[in-house]
C-alpha cells in the first residue's frame, strides 16, 4: 500500500478523534431550567421582557447590565451581562446568551442580538401618515 | 385599489434595465450553449468556429447588458430615484457620494452584480489568452453567470395563487414591492425619502473590501472552468499550467480580500480584533485553504506528474466551496450563529440548485473521467518534496473540513429537523477556543512541513546521497528557531507547550525559508514567491500567538469588585472601565486621562490622552487617541462607534468608547430627564450662607440618603455668561455667582446659573456639577427679587462737580470725571447717540474701592439714563443730567436694604453625572506581525504568478 494512503487513513482517523471530542464543545440550547440543574456554560435564546427592569449604570460599575428574558418555554429569569448595554438593545427580537446560573441570576459573558431589519413597509407607512 | 395615475417617476431608466436583466441572462444561456458546442465539436474546426463566434458574441452582448444594469443602477442612485426600492433601501438625502459605492454593493442584489461583474471582466480575459482553453471555460463561466443571473431576474414561472419567484430584481419599483396607503396618492415620489446606508459601513474600507472579496471570489471559477475543460476534452496535463497562474491570482486576491474584512473588523469596527471565527468569516478561509492545497499539488503535478487527481479535485471544491459559502451567508440559514450574515430573501431554493449543480457536474466529471487521468504507477519517495507537500495539501484540506464541519452546523440542524420535528439544534457553546484548538496543530504541521520542504528535492532518487546536506541544514534551522523562539518568550508570553511549539515551527519555517532562498536557491527568483509566503506564514503565526495569546485588555476594571462575580474567565471578560473628564486614571503603564469632546454634525469625538512616566514621575510619552461616535440623525443613539489606535512598531494600543451616560446618548430621554429632575428652591441675600439638605432614595430599598449643602450667593450679574448663552439684542439676562458645595466634602464649586428673558419667552441655562450630581438653575422668581429690590429703593439725588466727594450712609462717593467712550452692559451704540458715563469711585465704609458707571445718554433728542451698581455695598446708581454751565452732573444715589425679598435659585440634587466615557483599551503586543505576515503570504502568491507569466512569455518569444 502506498504511504501517502497510510498518512490518509492516519488523517482521517485523526479527524474521526477530533470530531468526536468536537461534540464536547457542543451543546443544545438550554432552558434557565437545564442551566440551574447542570451549572455549566450554557447558550440560553430568549426574548427580552420589555416590561421588566433594565439596568445599568456606569457609575457603578461600567460591566454590569441586568435585565430579564424568558427562555424557550417562558420561564422568565434575570440576566446579568458583564458588559456594557448595547445599543438597540431594547429593539431586540431574539437574544442568543452564553454563561452559567449564579444563584437565583444568570450571569452571561457574550450575547448575539437579532434586531428586526428597518422595516421598509412600515417606515412608508409611517411617513405617508405624518402628512 | 383604483388604477392611479403617478406623477413624477422615472420609468425609462427602469425599464431598459429591466431588458439588459432578460439580455444578460438568455445572453449568458446563449453563450454557454455555443461555446458547449464549440468543445463538442472541436473536431471539425469549421463548424466549431462557428460557435465559437456566436459564444463569443453572446458572452460579449452578456457582457455589456451586466454593465448596463450596473450603470442604470448608479443612475438611479445618484440621481435618488427614491420610486425605486433599491434606491429607497440603500440611498439617502444626505449619503455623501463617495459611499455610493458601497451603498451598490450592501444589498444582495447589487453584491450578485458585483460578482457577475467580475465574472465578466475575468471572462474577458479569458477569451483573450486561452486559445484552445477559451472554449470549455468560457461556456462553464457563462453557465456559473446564468446561474447568479437568475438570482436578480425577478420573474414569476408557474400558474395559480402562488407561482414561484425566480430572484430578486434590483430595479423593481417600491410600490410593486410594498403596500402602503401612501400609493394611493398620485405624487407619493415627492413624499418618500431613502433609508441610506447603514452608519456602519459608512467608511473606506466598506469601498474596498467588498471589491476585492468578490474579485477573489470571481477568480475562483476560473481554476474551477479549467479542471472542468480538461476532464471534458479528457486533456489531463496542458491545462494545469494556465490554471496554476489563475490559481496562483485568486490566492493572492482572495486572501487579499479575507485580510481586508480583519483589519476593517479591527480598525473600524468596536470587535477589538480581526479574526473572531464567525461563520461569514470562515466560510471565505475554507475555499482559500483548499485553492492552497490546490496550487501545492498543481505544482507537485507540474514537476512530477503525480498528484493530477488531487488537484482536479481541489480547484472543484474551491469553487463549490464558495458556492457553499454563498448560501450560508445569504439564505438566512446561519441565522443567530452570525454577526453579519443577510437575512433570508427568499432566495434559499435557487441557491441550494446552484450548489447542487455545480457540487454535481464537478463530481460527475471527476468520477467519470477518473479512471483516465495519468496517474504514475511509481510511487513518491518519502524522502521526495512531492511527498511532503503533499502531505501539507492534505492539512490544508483538513482544516478546511473541520472548519466546515463546526460552521455548518446549523445546516445540519436544520436538516434534521426536517426528518424530526422535534429535533432539538446543536450550538457551539464558545466558538473562538472551539476553533483555536484544532487550528493550533494545522499551524504547527504547516511550520514543520513548510520549512522541511524547501530541504528536498522533486523526484527524490538518491537522498543518501543528500542526507548530509540535509541534516546539516535542517538541524541548523532547528537550532537557530530554537533560540529565536527563546528570545520571543523574553518579549511575549507563551505558557501552554502547544503554543511553545507553534512558535518553535513557525520560527522554524521562517529560518528554513530564509536559507534555502540566499543559500540554497541564490536568490533564484522562481522560489522566491514561495519562500516569501511561507516566510510570511510563519510571521504571521508568530504574530497572531503575540498578539492573540498576549492581548491584555488594559481597561480591566479591577477596582471594582463585586460579590457576584468570580472566576478568572469572567473577570476577564469585564473589559470596560469608566472615565470621568479630567480625572486620570491609571492603566497597564499609562497614566490614562479624558480630557475633552467635541461634536461635528453627527460625530462626537472624545480626546483621550495617554501618558507614561518614567519612576521619578517625569512624562517620558504622552499621546492622544480620539475614537468617535456617531449618532443617528434623530439624536437618540449611536448609530456606530469608532475606535482609535495608537500604532507602535511592536504593538497596538486600540482604544473605543463601549458607552455614554444615557443623558448624552439620546437627547430625547436628556429632555424628558430634564423635565423630571427633583429641583427645590432655595433662597438667601446677597452674601448669606444658606445651608439646605436633601433626601434621595436609595435603589431598591427602604432607605434615604441625606446630602447636606451650602451655597452662598455672592453677586447678582446683569450681564452674565454661560458656555450655552449667546446674547441677542434685547435680552434681559440675570445670573447669580454663587459658590456651593456639600456639607462633607471639602471642594467648594463656583458657579453662575442663568435666566434670560427675551421677548415673552424665559430661557433658563442651569449649571451642572457632576461631581455632587447637582444641577442649579434660577426661575421667574429671580426677576422679582432683582427688580422688585430697585422698585422699593429710594435714591436720592445730588448735585457734584468733577472731584468732589459726598458721604452716603457711611461710605465715601466721589464723581471722578466723564468718561466719553462709554461701556455699559446694557448699552449698545447707535448712530447719532450722544453718551457719556460718570466715573464714580467709592471707597467703602469697611474698607475696600469699588469702581461705578451709570451713562447718560441723548439718543433722538431723548435723554436716558442706564444705572449701575456696586453690588458687595448694595449701592446703585443714575446719572439723570448735565448742567453743562455750571460743570456738575446730576447724580443718584441708593442704598438696598437688608430684610429685602430674598434671592432664590432652584437646585436639583438628583442630576446624573454626565461627564464621563465608558472605554475599551486593549494592547495587541506584535500585531504588525500579523499583518506583514499575512501580507506578504499573499504577495508571496501573487510573485510567484508575475514570474510564471513572464516565463510563459520568454518561452514564446
Amino acid at each position: 500500500m502506498k504511504k501517502i494512503y497510510i498518512v490518509a487513513i492516519i488523517m482521517v482517523a485523526v479527524s474521526i478523534g477530533l470530531l468526536t471530542t468536537a461534540a464536547e464543545d457542543m451543546s443544545t440550547y438550554a432552558t434557565f431550567a437545564d442551566a440551574a440543574s447542570s451549572g455549566e456554560r450554557v447558550k440560553i435564546a430568549g426574548q427580552l421582557s420589555k416590561d421588566k427592569e433594565m439596568y445599568y449604570n456606569p457609575e457603578e460599575d461600567p460591566n454590569y447590565f441586568s435585565f430579564y428574558i424568558k427562555d424557550a418555554v417562558g420561564e422568565e429569569q434575570k440576566v446579568v451581562l458583564l458588559s456594557e448595554k448595547p445599543q438597540d438593545f431594547e429593539l431586540s427580537e431574539q437574544i442568543v446568551l452564553t454563561g452559567q446560573m449564579k444563584g437565583e441570576e444568570f450571569v452571561a459573558t457574550d450575547m448575539l442580538m437579532k434586531c428586526p431589519s428597518k422595516y421598509k413597509d412600515e417606515e412608508v407607512y409611517i411617513k405617508s401618515e405624518a402628512q | 385599489m383604483e388604477q392611479v395615475q403617478y406623477i413624477g417617476e422615472h420609468l425609462l431608466p427602469g425599464k431598459i434595465g429591466q431588458a439588459a436583466i432578460m439580455l444578460s441572462f438568455t445572453a449568458s444561456l446563449l453563450s454557454a450553449v455555443a461555446y458547449f458546442f464549440a468543445t463538442q465539436r472541436r473536431a471539425a474546426p469549421v463548424e466549431a468556429g462557428q460557435w465559437l463566434r456566436i459564444g463569443r458574441w453572446s458572452f460579449a452582448a452578456h457582457g455589456v447588458s451586466v454593465f448596463s444594469i450596473i450603470g442604470i443602477m448608479f443612475y438611479v442612485m445618484i440621481n435618488q430615484y427614491y420610486e425605486y426600492q433599491y434606491v429607497q433601501a440603500h440611498v439617502s438625502e444626505d449619503l455623501p457620494m463617495k459611499y455610493i459605492f458601497s451603498a451598490f454593493w450592501e444589498g444582495q442584489e447589487g453584491s450578485f452584480l458585483l460578482w457577475m461583474f467580475w465574472h465578466v471582466v475575468l471572462g474577458g480575459v479569458l477569451m483573450a489568452t486561452g486559445r484552445k482553453w477559451e472554449a470549455p471555460t468560457l461556456s462553464v463561466l457563462a453557465l456559473i453567470q446564468l446561474f447568479i443571473g437568475s438570482m436578480i431576474l425577478g420573474v414569476y414561472v408557474g400558474f395559480g395563487d402562488d407561482p414561484m419567484k425566480f430572484g430578486s430584481n434590483p430595479l423593481m419599483l417600491l410600490r410593486e414591492v410594498v403596500d402602503a396607503p401612501i400609493f394611493a396618492s398620485a405624487d407619493y415620489v415627492e413624499r418618500i425619502a431613502g433609508t441610506g446606508l447603514n452608519p456602519l459601513l459608512q467608511n473606506y474600507w466598506m469601498t474596498i473590501h467588498p471589491p476585492t472579496l468578490f474579485l477573489g471570489f470571481a477568480s475562483t471559477a476560473i481554476p474551477f472552468a479549467y479542471a472542468v475543460a480538461g476532464l471534458w476534452v479528457n486533456e489531463h496535463k496542458s491545462w494545469l499550467k494556465p490554471a496554476l497562474r489563475w490559481s496562483l491570482f485568486s490566492g493572492g486576491i482572495l486572501g487579499i480580500g479575507i485580510l481586508m474584512g480583519g483589519a476593517w473588523a479591527y480598525e473600524a469596527l468596536s470587535f477589538g480584533g480581526y479574526w473572531a471565527w464567525d461563520p461569514v468569516e470562515n466560510m471565505s478561509l475554507v475555499p482559500w485553504l483548499i485553492l492552497i492545497a490546490g496550487i501545492h499539488t498543481n505544482l507537485i503535478a507540474n514537476a512530477t506528474g503525480h498528484s493530477i487527481r488531487s488537484t482536479y479535485a481541489f480547484y472543484l471544491m474551491t469553487f463549490v466551496f464558495i458556492v457553499y459559502s454563498t448560501f450560508l451567508t445569504r439564505s438566512g440559514v446561519l441565522g443567530d450563529t452570525s454577526v453579519h450574515a443577510f437575512t433570508e430573501m427568499g432566495l434559499e431554493t435557487q441557491l441550494v440548485a446552484f450548489l447542487g449543480f455545480f457540487a454535481l457536474l464537478g463530481a460527475v466529471a471527476l468520477g467519470l473521467r477518473y479512471s483516465r487521468i495519468p496517474n504514475p504507477k511509481k510511487e513518491e519517495a518519502a524522502s521526495s518534496r512531492e511527498f511532503w507537500m503533499f502531505i501539507g495539501s492534505l492539512v490544508l484540506l483538513f482544516s478546511a473540513m473541520i472548519i466546515t464541519w463546526s460552521t455548518s452546523l446549523p445546516v445540519y440542524n436544520k436538516i434534521m429537523s426536517y426528518f424530526d420535528p422535534d429535533y432539538i439544534g446543536r450550538v457551539i457553546t464558545d466558538p473562538i477556543p472551539h476553533y483555536n484548538k484544532y487550528q493550533i496543530w494545522i499551524a504547527v504541521f504547516i511550520g514543520l512541513l513548510s520549512g522541511t520542504a524547501q530541504y528536498l528535492r522533486f523526484r527524490e532518487q538518491h537522498f543518501a546521497k543528500q542526507l548530509k546536506r540535509f541534516s546539516l541544514h535542517s538541524g541548523a534551522a532547528l537550532l537557530a528557531a530554537a533560540l529565536l523562539s527563546y528570545l520571543t518568550t523574553l518579549w511575549i508570553e507563551v505558557n501552554a507547550w502547544q503554543y511553545q511549539l507553534m512558535l518553535f515551527f513557525s520560527w522554524f519555517t521562517v529560518v528554513s525559508n530564509l536559507d534555502y532562498l540566499f543559500i540554497t536557491a541564490r536568490g533564484n527568483l522562481k522560489m522566491a514567491g514561495s519562500v516569501v509566503s511561507h516566510l510570511g506564514f510563519g510571521v504571521m503565526v508568530i504574530g497572531i500567538l503575540a498578539s492573540g495569546l498576549n492581548q491584555q485588555v488594559i481597561s480591566n476594571n479591577l477596582f471594582v469588585m463585586e460579590g457576584l462575580i468570580q472566576g478568572a474567565t469572567e473577570e476577564q471578560m469585564r473589559k470596560n472601565v469608566i472615565l470621568f473628564k479630567g480625572s486620570p486614571l491609571i492603566m497597564g503603564e499609562y497614566e490614562v486621562t479624558y480630557l475633552r469632546d467635541t461634536v461635528d454634525k453627527f460625530t462626537r469625538t472624545f480626546t483621550v490622552n495617554y501618558k507614561k512616566r518614567d519612576s521619578a514621575g517625569q512624562v517620558v510619552e504622552e499621546f492622544d487617541l480620539k475614537p468617535n461616535i456617531l449618532y443617528d440623525k434623530s439624536f437618540t443613539k449611536i448609530a456606530a462607534s469608532n475606535p482609535s489606535t495608537k500604532r507602535y512598531v511592536d504593538r497596538d494600543i486600540f482604544t473605543h468608547i463601549a458607552s455614554l451616560p444615557m443623558v448624552e446618548i439620546d437627547m430625547e430621554y436628556r429632555k424628558e430627564r430634564e423635565d423630571s429632575l427633583n429641583y427645590k428652591t432655595h433662597s438667601g441675600q446677597l452674601g448669606e450662607l444658606i445651608a439646605f439638605r436633601d433626601t434621595v432614595p436609595l435603589r431598591d430599598q427602604d432607605t434615604f440618603y441625606v446630602k447636606d449643602f451650602r451655597a452662598r450667593i455672592l453677586e447678582v450679574d446683569r450681564s452674565p455668561s454661560h458656555p450655552d448663552y449667546e446674547e441677542e439684542q434685547g435680552d434681559i439676562p440675570i445670573g447669580l455667582d454663587m459658590e456651593i458645595q456639600r456639607a462633607d466634602e471639602d471642594s467648594v464649586y463656583r458657579i453662575k446659573p442663568v435666566l434670560v428673558l427675551r421677548g415673552q419667552m424665559l430661557y433658563s441655562y442651569p449649571v451642572q456639577i457632576n461631581d455632587i450630581s447637582a444641577k442649579v438653575r434660577l426661575n421667574e422668581e429671580v426677576f422679582d427679587a432683582v427688580f422688585g429690590r430697585e422698585m422699593n429703593m429710594e435714591y436720592s439725588p445730588f448735585t457734584m462737580k468733577e472731584g468732589d466727594q459726598v458721604n452716603f450712609n457711611g461710605h465715601t462717593v466721589q464723581f471722578a470725571g466723564f468718561n466719553k467712550n462709554p461701556e455699559h452692559p446694557n448699552y449698545t451704540a447707535e448712530d447719532g447717540d450722544i453718551a457719556v458715563s460718570a466715573m464714580i469711585s467709592v471707597q467703602g465704609a469697611k474698607g475696600g474701592s469699588y469702581m461705578a458707571q451709570p451713562l447718560y445718554l441723548i439718543r433722538d433728542s431723548r435723554p436716558f439714563n442706564l444705572k449701575d451698581e456696586i453690588a458687595p455695598l448694595g449701592l446703585h446708581f443714575r446719572f439723570t443730567g448735565i448742567n453743562p454751565e455750571a460743570e456738575t452732573v446730576e447724580l443718584q444715589l441708593a442704598q438696598s436694604e437688608a430684610g429685602e425679598k430674598p434671592l432664590p435659585f432652584q437646585v436639583a440634587t438628583d442630576s446624573l453625572r454626565s461627564d464621563y466615557i465608558v472605554l475599551e483599551a486593549i494592547e495587541f503586543p506584535g500585531i504588525n506581525l500579523f499583518w506583514i505576515g499575512s501580507t506578504l503570504m499573499m504577495l508571496g502568491l501573487l510573485l510567484s504568478m508575475f514570474v510564471r507569466i513572464q516565463q510563459r512569455q520568454t518561452a514564446r518569444a
